[in-house]
């Protein structure tokens, strides 16, 4: 697609090398597991002819790992949604879950749930303490619906639970402190599987939450108990990382990125993590390269996104004889925001926030058990 | 009455029997003082209690041998099972009271573990012991240690608390302070708030007193003047170091016992106690009712249910549990899962179960801890007990199964994967290549022996599952098998006879190749003579049109075998493929049935039975034009005298020790010999001899029927 080295016209603004030693292990990019998915269900034994298929790996990864999508579009996010709860999301760093459908999850009754997971979360709290303290040591939960994220009709609303804590041992005036916040959402999932659950469930296959390791735990678990639901790690594959570094790099002209930061980890002893940073202008260039900004099509194919990172790989191969291919990209950011492979993502600018969520949506669904 | 004393073990004692004087009610007294002597003698931790309990003060304790055996005694149960409440305050007792001496007291204090619950009485004896205070500070400070350890455990605090302030007394001894603020923490009440305040100056900010105070802060703020950091980080730490192994170790045994004691009743189950392990998708979920359960509607709840009787008159009335998984913890709950029909409980249980398959098994890679594994394997034997009440693999299993089988090593709990694998159900032949062959191809040409013998093995009992599944199905209604108890999905007869045919060349080929590569090796035949032994039967038993005929790389290896009871197998096989065909053919000469048998598999058995019948019985062993015909010339070179009669049933390898043995009997007769070969349990080769030769003994004749033909 680009044809010679020549087309290498960016100069690169930094490169930092540095070793760290006795660092922990290096994160293992989970293989990405065929998702299998029944288009109904399944007394508890198996089977209809179509699900056959979705269990075949091969024919999985084809089918279901998309290898082309929209380029990012800028939308202003603020129209359609609540600007303060925009704000809620962009805020922070999240921690990333994947979660099975809800059962009997309704968004009626989000007043009930905060008072039923405020109750249950003292009740956690207080196990093995003989004092009762009393109930201005406890939890303020809410529940809330962000209306204006989902995009299809299938998509459920976005939920947001936040907790506010006043603690034990605080002056009267204090004010009560957020100590939690999380929310769940689902933006374009995939069609079929959507419609595919009986109607007494909800997918929001996305959970993000910031903040103390103790309350998630709780939260997850009352969630368990209350929906008959599972959570577990979202980790963010380097195909997934790619496609954000593409996606993000695309953005440039319409919104400034700032930087491309990249951060590789590589398997030496000991290991070498290497931190790139592009200027986004050459970033872009390189990318349009690839990817005329002219073309016709606003879709970009998975092979674009391949030849970008190779690029980019390959330079750096120029200048330090490193071939980054041969680690893991862990990290990537730019101004729109960062991704790290552990699943931890920081949304930069509200206006690309669905291109995000649509990627993150599809890497959680892929997760879901059969 | 007498007698009857004497019978049950009173002999050795003549008084009874001579003192005829004696009122039947002394008599009676002697009996049961004998009988709690017994006892005590059955129960020598009852009687080394007994003997600490009554040990005084002043006891010399060096150089005395019966104390020290009585207290090994005790301490070896209270360290393996635990203590009972009374016992924990004999000994409490007794250590405190520096009776047994100070070294004692220490030993005693550091194995009191208790079994179930610590009683009050004993912990207000105890700090009345402190209050005494002749015990050294190491000794105190070591009870108050194991107070705060076994804190949770205590029936009830209300006498505690009444002593507060004598407790609180001791917060002026240095060394106990910090202890005794803790145990203070854990029992004030609002109205202990005023006590504290004045000590504060005196001792400074240790971060003890700052807890205990900051807690009487929050109960009395007029009273504690002081300005406290709102924050405070835990002042106390955990005491319980000495006690905690031992402490969990009897906890979790007696919870074992508990658990295993109801096992048809619903285990309401504690919290997991891997509830720390952040990973804990392994744990089976507590049974508890559903968020919005109805509570005007009249249901019961699966956790209330005790029996099955109350299962029974209830069907009707039960609510789901909050969480489906929590129905695989109980036998009970089981039996009511087998009645559901909610299209959403399968997804909710399917949703689980498959979530935590993949966590563990498919994202998480496995550290290869030995506890991980361990719950790892009561994980899946769960399931597989689960699977098998239900006589129903679950679907989540079983896409599980086809992901794994790509990834596994063989080796990880081989026998549970094995197992869960043979309850996969009936599939399309299609899908079968792609999602079971290929893996497990890799997998049995890459692995020992064993395990060779165990895919086998599997194979052979999930295409038993599949055959009875079937026979159940067809009987039921039709040739069209319901695929599924809940859904109409059905399979036609033709899709069926597809996948089994599939499975049973496949077996063929895995065996046929196997045995080569492990030449012949004894156990592999066995299985797989096992597995033909299922396969040759299909039809009369089964009611499966089907035959199926062993490929020549099973059947060779089988008939040369060294082994007599693999020949014997053989022989068996032979005799039910002959059984079968026969009804086969019979059925179609009179048109009862529209299918049809190929004329391939008649020639390949009749072949097969030439080969057999020629080399057995004939002595003539190398047929020409048969599948084993070798070159002449090429025997010659081997200079084995008369080939032709070594596999004869004389020559055989598997036979020919019980020839010789004969022969040592002197035994001279053909007849005698095959009379002799037959009582050695060779019923098999029996059956086969005397269906195709017509010969043999009158052991099993009855069962036969008439001798036919040789073919």
């Amino acid at each position: 697609m680009f044809k010679s080295s020549s087309c290498f016209i960016f100069f690169w603004l930094g490169v930092f090398l540095f070793i760290m030693e006795g660092r922990g292990s290096a994160v293992n990019t989970p293989a990405s597991r065929p998702v299998t998915r029944r288009s109904k269900s399944y007394g508890r034994s198996c089977v209809e002819a179509p699900s056959y298929f979705w269990q075949t790996p091969g024919h999985l990864a084809v089918l279901k790992i998309p290898n082309s999508r929209g380029t990012a579009k800028s939308q202003t996010i603020t129209n359609k949604v609540d600007p303060e709860h925009i704000a809620l999301l962009v805020k922070n760093e999240w921690k990333l879950s994947y979660i099975t459908p809800l059962h009997h999850f309704r968004h009626t009754r989000l007043k009930s749930y905060s008072k039923h997971l405020s109750a249950f979360i003292v009740a956690e709290k207080q196990q093995g303490v003989a004092v009762e303290v009393g109930l201005e040591a406890g939890f303020k939960v809410t529940f809330s619906a962000v209306l204006g994220l989902a995009e299809t009709d299938e998509d459920a609303e976005t939920v947001f639970i936040q907790i506010q804590s006043k603690p034990v041992f605080a002056a009267v005036a204090d004010a009560p402190k957020v100590v939690w916040r999380g929310w769940l959402t689902c933006v374009n999932g995939d069609l079929e599987y959507l419609r595919s659950l009986p109607p007494d469930f909800v997918s929001l296959p996305l959970f993000c939450t910031s903040g103390p390791e103790s309350l998630t735990t709780l939260v997850k678990s009352w969630f368990e108990r209350v929906f008959d639901c599972n959570f577990g790690c979202l980790a963010l594959n380097s195909t997934t990382l790619n496609w954000l570094t593409a996606l993000w790099t695309g953005c440039h002209p319409t919104c400034n990125i700032r930087h491309l930061k990249l951060a590789w980890s590589l398997p030496t002893q000991p290991p070498l993590d290497v931190s790139y940073t592009v200027n986004p202008q050459d970033a872009w260039e390189l990318w349009n390269s690839i990817h005329p900004e002219e073309s016709t099509d606003d879709r970009i194919d998975i092979q674009e996104v391949q030849s970008f990172i190779n690029g980019l790989e390959a330079h750096f191969f120029r200048h330090f004889k490193i071939f980054l291919s041969a680690g893991t990209l862990v990290k990537v950011s730019t101004a729109l925001g960062s991704a790290h492979v552990d699943g931890k993502i920081k949304i930069g600018n509200s206006d690309y926030i669905t291109t995000l969520l649509t990627l993150l949506t599809e890497c959680a669904l892929l997760k879901m058990p059969a | 009455m007498a007698d009857l004393s004497n019978l049950a073990g009173l002999g050795s004692e003549p008084s009874g029997q001579i003192d005829s004087s004696v009122s039947s009610a002394s008599n009676r007294s002697l009996r049961l003082a004998e009988k709690e002597k017994r006892k005590g003698e059955a129960d020598p931790f009852g009687l080394a209690v007994k003997y600490l309990s009554q040990v005084e003060a002043g006891t010399v304790v060096r150089g005395n041998d019966e104390l020290e055996r009585n207290m090994v005694r005790v301490e070896t149960v209270a360290l393996s099972k635990g203590l009972p409440p009374e016992v924990i305050t004999v000994l409490l007792d007794l250590a405190l009271s520096l009776n047994a001496g100070t070294a004692n007291c220490t030993r005693v204090l550091k194995f009191l573990i208790p079994a179930t619950v610590v009683p009050q009485e004993a912990i207000v004896k105890g700090v009345s012991w402190l209050c005494v205070g002749k015990m050294p500070m190491n000794a105190q400070v070591l009870f108050v240690r194991w107070v705060l350890t076994v804190f949770d455990l205590i029936d009830c605090k209300d006498d505690l608390r009444s002593i507060y302030g004598f407790i609180f007394s001791f917060v002026t001894e240095e060394n106990l302070c910090p202890f005794i603020c803790h145990l203070l923490y854990l029992l004030t009440m609002r109205e202990h708030g005023e006590l504290m305040t004045k000590w504060f100056n005196f001792f400074g900010r240790q971060p003890f007193l700052t807890q205990l105070l900051a807690l009487y802060k929050v109960f009395r703020p007029d009273l504690v003047t002081l300005s406290l950091p709102s924050r405070v980080r835990t002042g106390f730490k955990n005491h319980n170091s000495t006690w905690k192994v031992a402490l969990s170790a009897v906890q979790r045994k007696n919870k074992g016992a508990v658990l295993v004691d109801q096992s048809l009743s619903l285990d309401v189950k504690e919290k997991p106690s891997s509830r720390k392990r952040k990973l804990h998708h392994l744990a089976i979920p507590p049974l508890t009712s559903a968020f919005d359960s109805n509570s005007s509607k009249k249901v019961l709840r699966l956790q209330e249910l005790r029996s099955f009787k109350e299962l029974l008159e209830n069907i009707h009335n039960i609510e789901l549990p909050a969480q489906m998984g929590s129905l695989l913890g109980s036998a009970l709950a089981l039996h009511y899962l087998d009645c559901v029909q909610d299209e959403s409980a399968f997804l909710r249980l399917n949703f689980w179960l498959g979530h935590s398959l993949q966590e563990e098994f498919l994202l998480c890679p496995v550290d290869g801890s030995s506890d991980n594994t361990s719950e790892a394997c009561r994980f899946l034997s769960t399931i597989l007990f689960s699977q098998q009440f239900l006589q129903e693999g679950f679907s989540s299993t079983e896409s599980f199964l086809y992901k794994f089988l790509s990834v596994w090593d063989g080796c990880l709990l081989r026998p549970q994967i094995l197992d869960l694998l043979s309850d996969i159900p009936l599939m399309p032949s299609f899908y079968m290549h792609k999602l079971l062959f290929e893996p497990l191809k890799q997998l049995y040409f890459t692995s020992t022996v064993f395990f060779k013998c165990s895919v086998i093995e599997c194979l052979n009992s999930m295409l038993v599952k599949w055959l009875t599944w079937h026979s159940v199905s067809a009987s039921e209604g039709g040739l069209d098998i319901s695929l599924n108890s809940n859904s109409s999905m059905t399979m036609t007869l033709s899709g069926f006879m597809d996948s089994v045919m599939e499975l049973v060349r496949f077996v063929g080929l895995l065996a046929s190749e196997g045995l080569r590569l492990e030449s012949c090796h004894v156990l592999l035949l066995n299985q797989t003579l096992a597995f033909y032994e299922t396969v040759c039967d299909m039809f009369l038993k089964f009611s499966l049109p089907l035959i199926i005929m062993p490929p020549a790389g099973v059947f060779y290896p089988a008939l040369f075998a060294t082994d007599s009871v693999s020949v014997d197998r053989l022989g068996y096989i032979m005799y039910r493929y002959r059984k079968n065909l026969t009804l086969a053919k019979k059925q179609e000469q009179q048109r009862e049935q529209t299918f049809h048998i190929s004329r391939n598999t008649y020639k390949e058995f009749n072949r097969n039975l030439q080969a057999m019948v020629n080399s057995m019985w004939n002595s003539w062993w190398c047929v020409p034009g048969s599948d084993i015909e070798i070159d002449k010339d090429l025997i010659a070179l081997s200079k084995v005298a008369e080939p032709w009669c070594r596999f004869d049933l004389i020559h055989h390898p598997a036979l020919f020790s019980y020839a010789i043995e004969f022969h040592q009997r002197t035994g001279k007769y053909w007849n005698w010999y095959m009379e002799f070969l037959f009582n050695q349990g060779f019923y098999g080769l029996n059956n086969f001899i005397q269906t195709n030769t017509g010969h043999g003994s009158t052991l099993n004749s009855q069962e036969d029927g008439q001798p036919k033909s040789q073919p």
